[in-house]
């Protein structure tokens, strides 16, 4: 039966397996697991085993496999395939063959059988088997082929439970098989591969497959095909992998461009040398030549430096849309600075479709973790879901090395069992190598996403729980960030849109930092802290520059929360003095325009704190900026108890230390005093502990120790309030002043040495 | 499709859902004279001396069967199929 072949869900990629729709399956009378022969155009066959077909293809005539089976059967995606039921016979004998650099002592056959286990197999075909990890996890794809020597009987049979797997002695290199797939320079990466970027395989499929496998059609149409794409994105999203695995489905001859690899001192040569490779390519049609950072060799021409950069790009675009015919050659380029590039390349005719590859969604990052773990021997206590779910702002590469991270973790657990010494390593050891879910939390930590990489900071491990009273606040602050992303359907259907800033402020010492920290850990977004005066830079525009990056990277990595400590270092009131050159009046226009420009904030929560909000210019403060100001208050009473109870959770109190009778005491205490006052009554614990006893027997008498209230009466005397009444009234009237209605910061000028 | 669950190690058990019906499915390699067998929303997988059980609460009523290593299990989604 003829059936139209669609690739795999990444999951199911690698084991063999054909998922047929269930109307066909009825048709040919097959059950799951049933063997199959597919047939391809050319005749090479290659054998499966049936899966339930996914339910979207019902009835549709259609057959998905992996890459590896498209590629024996000699068929792409959306071609035709003759399926059959096979008679496959139990194999009793399979020789394998491993490869010369593979050093592994004692018997792997039962790691192999395991590995095999169910699969079909025929003399002289290359198998991939996962060896788990050790030595050979540098290799790429983290598989070892290993060649099928001999089998009996003979034919196509199936590896059992029962089957006898034999090392042949002599490497795989030796053994000539009948090739399978051709070796064409082609590099070995299939559809199954690439994670989360469906749809852009998509488009690329149909500007480049199409035209090189059905020519006729865009003849038919009376137009060109295309002739070439320019992929772009953030570094690390796969748009290389993504041009080579283009290049291996569709079989055709691939060739790479690196920019300076084809420059030469002689005056001409550079140019020459591009036409070779076009050149050769042209011999070769169908053929892809691939430009990796294009923008190294394709700058614009008006801005280089170099005589020889411009003729360059000359040379390219002649290339690309000369007069002389092409025929089969597709460019794709791939640069993740897509401005950088001569616009004269970005018009149809030469790059005619451009496609972004954007940063990977909980969905994009889940397919990638399934393709990079494929391999690997996971335990059955990780979840991918939840690590898809935490990785914000991961691109497709810092998936790969958190999962590497995970892998290098389990090895090191079994390091010191390994003899490094010896030439090769026991077989029992490579099997009792095990990811566990530590591993990958630990891997977590250590891996940040790239993009954020100059901006990141670790994230603190503030709770709300470690933030005394200020409930108000708190639930405020929630409502602002959590619940935009928790509970983004209710947001939807109200038609509400999300907060894009909070403004905290209050007297120095109240816990505004403390809250954005805890906000930081709780949201479970990225967090971006800008420290004010670091990005004031001595160039003209840069400092605006420094605030334009922070915010691309923050809408990159979304959701992200953007931290500014101190707002009122870099956005005072404009029209003030000039004491500057008005470096202060652009980086403050600059955020406006980021807060409520052109460009959407997705996601994208700004929080500042201050403790001048007077000083802030108005129209920061305005509706669509940072439209929450949120009061910290100067603790009162229950929350001195509450902030009391936070900062003595884990110390040793007496019994009869009375936190309701020390709240009612701190009248004017802020947050930052309390915790002066609870350090001071330990410290005092300890000095008379530490004078008391014998140093030889303090490991002994440590537990004995308490924090009397006569320690606490005695920080009182040493740390006094913070805050005085007239403190406490200006605040009291800015608060008056930001809840009623625009502030009008004219009328009353406040001191700026205040604090 | 939806949703995925352990089983057997490191073999995930998928979900196909259906118009009429909902399968499960997963490839446990070739075990020999593996037989299978649904018992009060457990899977019970039976190879040579081993046996292996999963929870799949709504599988009460469902058919099961093995064929070389992939384990199936069909359920229905009327009452009256066995």
């Amino acid at each position: 039966m003829k059936l139209t072949v669609k690739p795999l869900k990444q999951k199911d990629a690698g084991r063999g397996l054909a998922a047929i729709d269930r109307a066909a399956m009825d048709e040919m009378d097959l059950e799951n697991g049933d063997y199959i022969v597919l047939e391809g155009k050319q005749g090479n066959r290659a054998v499966a085993r049936v899966w339930p077909g996914y339910p979207e293809d019902e009835a549709q005539g259609i057959v998905r496999i992996d890459g590896q089976l498209r590629q024996e059967a000699g068929v792409g995606i959306d071609d035709g395939v003759t399926v059959e039921k096979a008679d496959v016979k139990p194999a009793t004998n399979v020789t394998v063959a491993l490869p010369q650099n593979l050093r592994v002592r004692g018997n792997v056959g039962p790691m192999i059988r395991n590995n095999l286990s169910g699969q079909a197999v025929t003399q002289g075909q290359t198998v991939p088997v996962s060896f788990g990890l050790g030595p050979l996890s540098s290799m790429s794809g983290q598989k070892i082929p290993l060649k099928i020597a001999d089998t009996d009987p003979t034919g196509t049979v199936v590896v059992t439970d029962s089957t006898e797997i034999q090392v042949s002695e002599k490497p795989a290199e030796q053994i000539r098989g009948e090739e399978g797939a051709a070796d064409r320079g082609s590099p070995d990466v299939t559809y199954e591969d690439i994670g989360g970027l469906d749809s852009e395989l998509e488009q690329v499929r149909e500007m480049i497959e199409l035209p090189m496998r059905h020519p006729e059609l865009f003849q038919q149409l009376g137009i060109e095909p295309p002739k070439g794409v320019l992929l772009h994105g953030p570094p690390g999203t796969g748009k290389t992998l993504m041009a080579k695995a283009v290049a291996n489905e569709i079989d055709a001859y691939f060739t790479t461009i690196s920019g300076p690899e084809i420059m030469s001192k002689y005056y001409g040569e550079s140019e020459e040398q591009l036409r070779e490779v076009f050149e050769e390519a042209e011999e070769n049609s169908p053929a892809i030549v691939f430009i990796d950072e294009i923008d190294s060799i394709a700058p614009k021409r008006g801005e280089t430096q170099g005589d020889v950069e411009r003729r360059v790009v000359a040379q390219l675009l002649s290339l690309m849309d000369g007069l002389e015919e092409r025929g089969q050659v597709i460019v794709i380029g791939a640069t993740n600075r897509v401005d950088a590039i001569d616009p004269a390349l970005r018009r149809g005719g030469r790059f005619d479709r451009e496609i972004e590859i954007g940063v990977p969604d909980k969905e994009g990052r889940k397919e990638i973790l399934q393709v990079h773990t494929r391999g690997m021997p996971l335990s059955e206590e990780i979840d991918l879901d939840s690590y898809a779910e935490n990785t914000h702002g991961f691109v497709g590469a810092d998936l790969a090395s958190l999962t590497k991270e995970s892998a290098m973790n389990a090895l090191r657990r079994i390091r010191p069992e390994l003899d490094l010494e010896s030439e090769e390593i026991d077989a029992e050891v490579l099997e009792k190598l095990e990811i566990s879910d530590d591993d990958v939390k630990d891997a977590m930590k250590g891996i940040e996403p790239s993009a954020l990489r100059e901006v990141f900071v670790e994230v603190p491990e503030v709770t709300w729980d470690s933030v005394g009273g200020l409930e108000d606040t708190k639930e405020r602050l929630r409502e602002t960030i959590q619940w935009p992303l928790e509970y983004g359907e209710v947001f939807e259907s109200m038609d509400l849109d999300a907060a894009k800033g909070v403004l905290l402020y209050g007297p120095p010492g109240t816990g505004k930092t403390l809250l954005a920290k805890a906000v930081a850990n709780e949201a479970d977004s990225n967090f971006i802290s800008v420290k004010g005066p670091e990005l004031l830079n001595k160039f003209v525009g840069e400092s605006e520059k420094g605030v334009r990056e922070v915010f691309s990277k923050a809408r990159e990595n979304a959701p992200t929360v953007v931290f500014f400590d101190e707002i009122d270092s870099i956005a005072t009131e404009r029209g003030g003095g000039q004491t500057d050159s008005g470096v202060g009046e652009r980086v403050v226009s600059q955020l406006l325009t980021e807060l409520d420009g052109i460009e959407d904030m997705e996601d994208v929560v700004v929080v500042a704190t201050t403790n001048r909000p007077d000083l802030i210019d108005s129209a920061l403060l305005r509706p669509g900026r940072l439209d929450r100001h949120v009061h910290v208050p100067v603790p009162d009473e229950e929350a001195r108890r509450a902030i009391f109870t936070v900062h003595t959770r884990d110390k040793p109190l007496a019994d009869g230390v009375d936190l309701d009778s020390l709240a009612r005491r701190t009248e004017g205490y802020v947050g930052a005093d309390i915790e002066a006052l609870c350090r001071e009554a330990s410290m005092a614990a300890t000095r008379e502990f530490i004078n008391s006893v014998d140093p030889e027997d303090i490991g002994d008498s440590v537990g004995n120790v308490r924090v009397t209230m006569d320690h606490f009466e005695h920080a009182l005397d040493e740390v006094g309030p913070s805050v005085t009444d007239e403190t406490r009234e200006r605040y009291a009237e800015i608060e008056k002043r930001f809840d009623t209605a625009e502030p009008d910061l004219e009328e009353e000028k406040v001191g700026r040495t205040f604090q | 499709m939806s949703s995925e669950q352990q089983l057997f190690d490191e073999t995930p058990l998928r979900r196909f859902e259906y118009d009429d019906s909902v399968v499960l499915a997963a490839d446990v390699g070739a075990l020999d004279d593996a037989s299978v067998d649904v018992v009060d929303g457990t899977i019970i997988v039976v190879a040579g001396d081993e046996q292996y059980e999963q929870e799949v609460p709504e599988a009460a009523d469902g058919r099961a069967f093995i064929n070389n290593g992939v384990l199936t299990i069909e359920l229905s989604d009327e009452e009256d199929s066995n």
